[in-house]
């Protein structure tokens, strides 16, 4: 430029101007980048470009028209970057003659150009046009940008229902096109298509309460409804993460139990055999001699095995401390009974039972038995023997299942959520890709089917 | 660099040329569009009065793509159904010739391409490839030459009806087919966001920082 | 959060599992009973479980 050259052109302004069909008044916030303006009082739709803001349309709007969340003229910080609110419109399409309609901002910056804010729903995304051509499978069932794939979602013809505000397209009430939505969540791409001509635009989920903060609206953003498609899953990281942490403590549990088998004592402390007499009457309690329990406070394993032909014993026994006067009191049933019949040989029951006695401090003990069976049923030899500090595999399992548990709730509400999300979609459901949540639907539909058809 | 001075026939400003190898200049006072002959400069039309210029970019402002660093120095503006464009002519660091495209703050950095086949007519959808690129069609539009500012590398002025074919890429990269002359041309490049340009002397804007 | 939220759970479930097998809990119903007189041993037949329910088989086969 030349140092003495003619002043610049003045800063530009905001334009404002009159509406030529009613005469309220305009502003064209967009410095000339607007194609079209709708005036706010009579609904006409005015070229932008020309200095005489002729009418390119009318349109009547019906009563009970939505008004924008975010008023025209607002500004907010999206990404860094300051944006101000300059149009916004109402698209509709229908799904088995069901309307749904979604609201569209137009978001403009004199240097970085327009953005778009979607709503749906309470659920919002932030939009733009992508300067790079997404890679389409062949099926048009996904598409690559970027490294990610994207999966089909929804095609439908959306026509615009309603206009306000300034538009850098030639935008008119009716108009229509054709949408198709591919999900990576949170971001969503959309191609869209009228007559030959395609625009690629991506979006990213953005929450209510940001976009309230952004352009520091008053009051609550609106309460999202269900799952939109590309909202992400507040579960899907906390999922692969929480399976990651159970092998990690399985491990550990593995390592604990290995540890515990090695150096618990595992002796035997008792062993004796006695014959219980059925035939006899009176007193049939008898106790045996004192034995020492070694070691730290722990279990003992209490196992009675008789020589059971067709009969039962029941032994109630007391372990006592002859020390402190502490004891156990439990009773214990064998019974076992075979024979043969059309199917062969058969057999019931077991001639050996244990059981665990909790925390044992060390000491001295006996025990008190009382035998128990079908009088008159002759002699029935039995053996009593204890062992010492035994480790059980039963808490190491419940351990397990503890850690599990949690984990399938998680997965379990993840799927949940994901089913919600694909329930909105033209499939209904998954797509048929293999999925952890295809599985599970075709699992779930094929019992519900053989259900149904039970009732036939 | 060399700064030829001289006068506009027209009005007798001082007319100063940022760069060397430029043809044509509009002069800044009387709007005469003036191009370069071996003595002189010689008055060929006159620009009509533009429309406010609603672009950030202004003759004079800097930036740097990839890592070169240019200055404007000249734009061409059209406009068609959906609004205008401008496309700005740069003048790289290296003096090469660039184009800077800016529909409605879309910035595209693109450089002329000769030597390459190229089809006589389009149509949108169909695949081209140049320089291991497939591009593929996505616009064609049907302009009209609104007028000229600054300098550029060739004659230019009062053109009717001229069409334009962008194609765009899976990468990012960004052409178009210029069929405003009787033979094509093409230019090759890639869409850029407004921060990568490191833009200094912009315009400011009523309202906005 | 989550994350943060099962770790201290799997620990706890890892430190539960350690005290149970240490100090040998059981899973198994046994009464506890105290004050058992050292006179039982001269005769068991007076061992009547006051303090507990007296397990006493009434089923059969």
């Amino acid at each position: 430029m030349s140092e003495t050259g003619p002043a610049p052109s003045g800063k530009p302004q905001v334009r404002s101007s009159n509406c030529p069909s009613c005469g309220a008044a305009l502003s064209l916030r967009s410095f000339g980048q607007a194609v079209t303006v709708v005036c706010q009082s009579c609904h006409s739709i005015l070229d932008a470009q020309d200095p005489t803001l002729k009418i390119l349309q009318t349109f009547q709007v019906a009563v009970g028209e939505d008004p924008p969340l975010i008023p025209l003229g607002t500004r907010g910080t999206i990404r860094g970057t300051t944006y101000e609110v300059v149009g916004f419109q109402r698209r509709t399409i229908r799904v088995e003659g069901i309307p749904y309609s979604w609201h569209e901002y137009v978001l403009f910056n004199p240097y970085k150009g327009f953005r778009y804010l979607t709503e749906y729903n309470g659920h919002w995304n932030d939009t733009s046009i992508l300067r790079s051509i997404p890679a389409v499978s062949p099926g048009k069932s996904s598409l690559t940008y970027l490294g990610e794939t994207y999966k089909q979602f929804q095609s439908a013809n959306a026509s615009t229902s309603f206009v306000l505000g300034e538009f850098p397209w030639q935008v008119r009430v009716g108009e229509t096109a054709d949408v198709c939505d591919y999900i990576s969540p949170p971001r969503v791409i959309s191609s869209e298509q009228t007559g030959k001509e395609v625009t690629w635009s991506m979006g990213e989920y953005i929450a209510g309460r940001d976009i309230w903060k952004a352009f520091k609206l008053s009051g609550d953003a609106p309460t999202p409804i269900g799952v939109y498609e590309n909202q992400p899953s507040p579960m899907s990281e906390a999922v692969s993460a929480t399976w990651r942490m159970v092998f990690v403590f399985a491990v550990a549990l593995i390592v604990l139990m290995s540890v515990f088998y090695t150096f618990s004592r595992d002796e035997a402390a008792f062993e004796d055999g006695y014959t219980f007499d059925t035939n006899t009457t009176g007193e049939a309690s008898f106790v045996t001699d004192i034995f020492e329990l070694k070691g730290h406070t722990s279990d003992v394993v209490l196992t009675t095995t008789a020589e059971l032909n067709n009969s039962w014993l029941y032994v109630n026994y007391a372990l006592i401390n002859q020390d402190t006067g502490h004891a156990y009191d439990f009773g214990r049933e064998v019974s076992y009974y075979h024979g043969y019949d059309s199917d062969g040989f058969w057999s019931e029951g077991s001639t050996k039972d244990s059981v665990t006695v909790p925390s044992l401090p060390p000491g001295h003990y006996y025990l008190r038995i009382e035998p128990e069976s079908d009088p008159h049923h002759g002699s029935i030899p039995y053996s009593v023997s204890l062992r010492r500090d035994v480790p059980q595999l039963s808490f190491f399992a419940l351990g397990a299942l503890g850690l599990l548990i949690p984990a399938i709730v998680l997965t379990w509400r993840s799927i949940s959520f994901e089913h919600m999300r694909w329930a909105e979609s033209d499939y209904g459901g998954a797509p048929d890709d293999g999925s952890l949540l295809s599985t599970v639907e075709n699992a779930v539909d094929s019992v519900k089917d053989s259900m149904s058809g039970d009732d036939e | 660099m060399t700064q030829p001075t001289a006068n506009c026939p027209n009005c007798g400003a001082p007319i100063t040329f940022r760069w060397s190898a430029s043809v044509q200049t509009v002069c800044e006072y009387c709007k005469s569009i003036l191009v370069r002959t071996d003595v002189d400069l010689k008055k060929v039309g006159q620009v009509a009065d533009l429309p406010p210029n609603p672009s950030p970019i202004q003759i004079g402002t800097e930036g740097v793509y990839g890592h070169r660093a240019f200055v404007t120095i000249g734009r061409i503006v059209y406009e068609y159904d959906q609004g205008g464009w401008n496309e700005w002519h740069l003048m790289m660091n290296d003096g090469t010739s660039g184009w800077l495209s800016d529909a409605q703050d879309e910035y595209a950095v693109t450089f002329a391409a000769p030597g390459r086949k190229l089809p006589g007519e389009c149509k949108i959808g169909q695949d081209y490839s140049w320089d291991n690129c497939t591009y593929t069609v996505s616009t064609i539009t049907k302009a009209h030459y609104r007028g000229v500012e600054g300098e550029l590398p060739f004659q230019y002025w009062d053109k009717s009806d001229v069409v334009f074919v962008d194609l765009m890429t899976s990468t990012g990269r960004f052409a178009t087919i210029d069929y405003s002359d009787d033979e094509p041309v093409l230019y090759l490049g890639e869409s850029v966001d407004f921060d990568n340009l490191k833009f200094k002397n912009l315009r400011s804007f009523e309202g906005w920082s | 959060m989550i994350r943060s939220m099962f770790l201290i759970y799997g620990l706890a479930v890892l430190a539960a599992v350690s005290l149970a097998e240490y100090r040998g809990w059981s899973l198994d119903r046994v009464d506890e009973v105290l004050n058992v007189p050292k006179s039982v041993r001269d005769n068991p037949g007076s061992y009547r479980s006051v303090y507990s329910s007296y397990h006493h088989y009434t089923g059969g086969k």
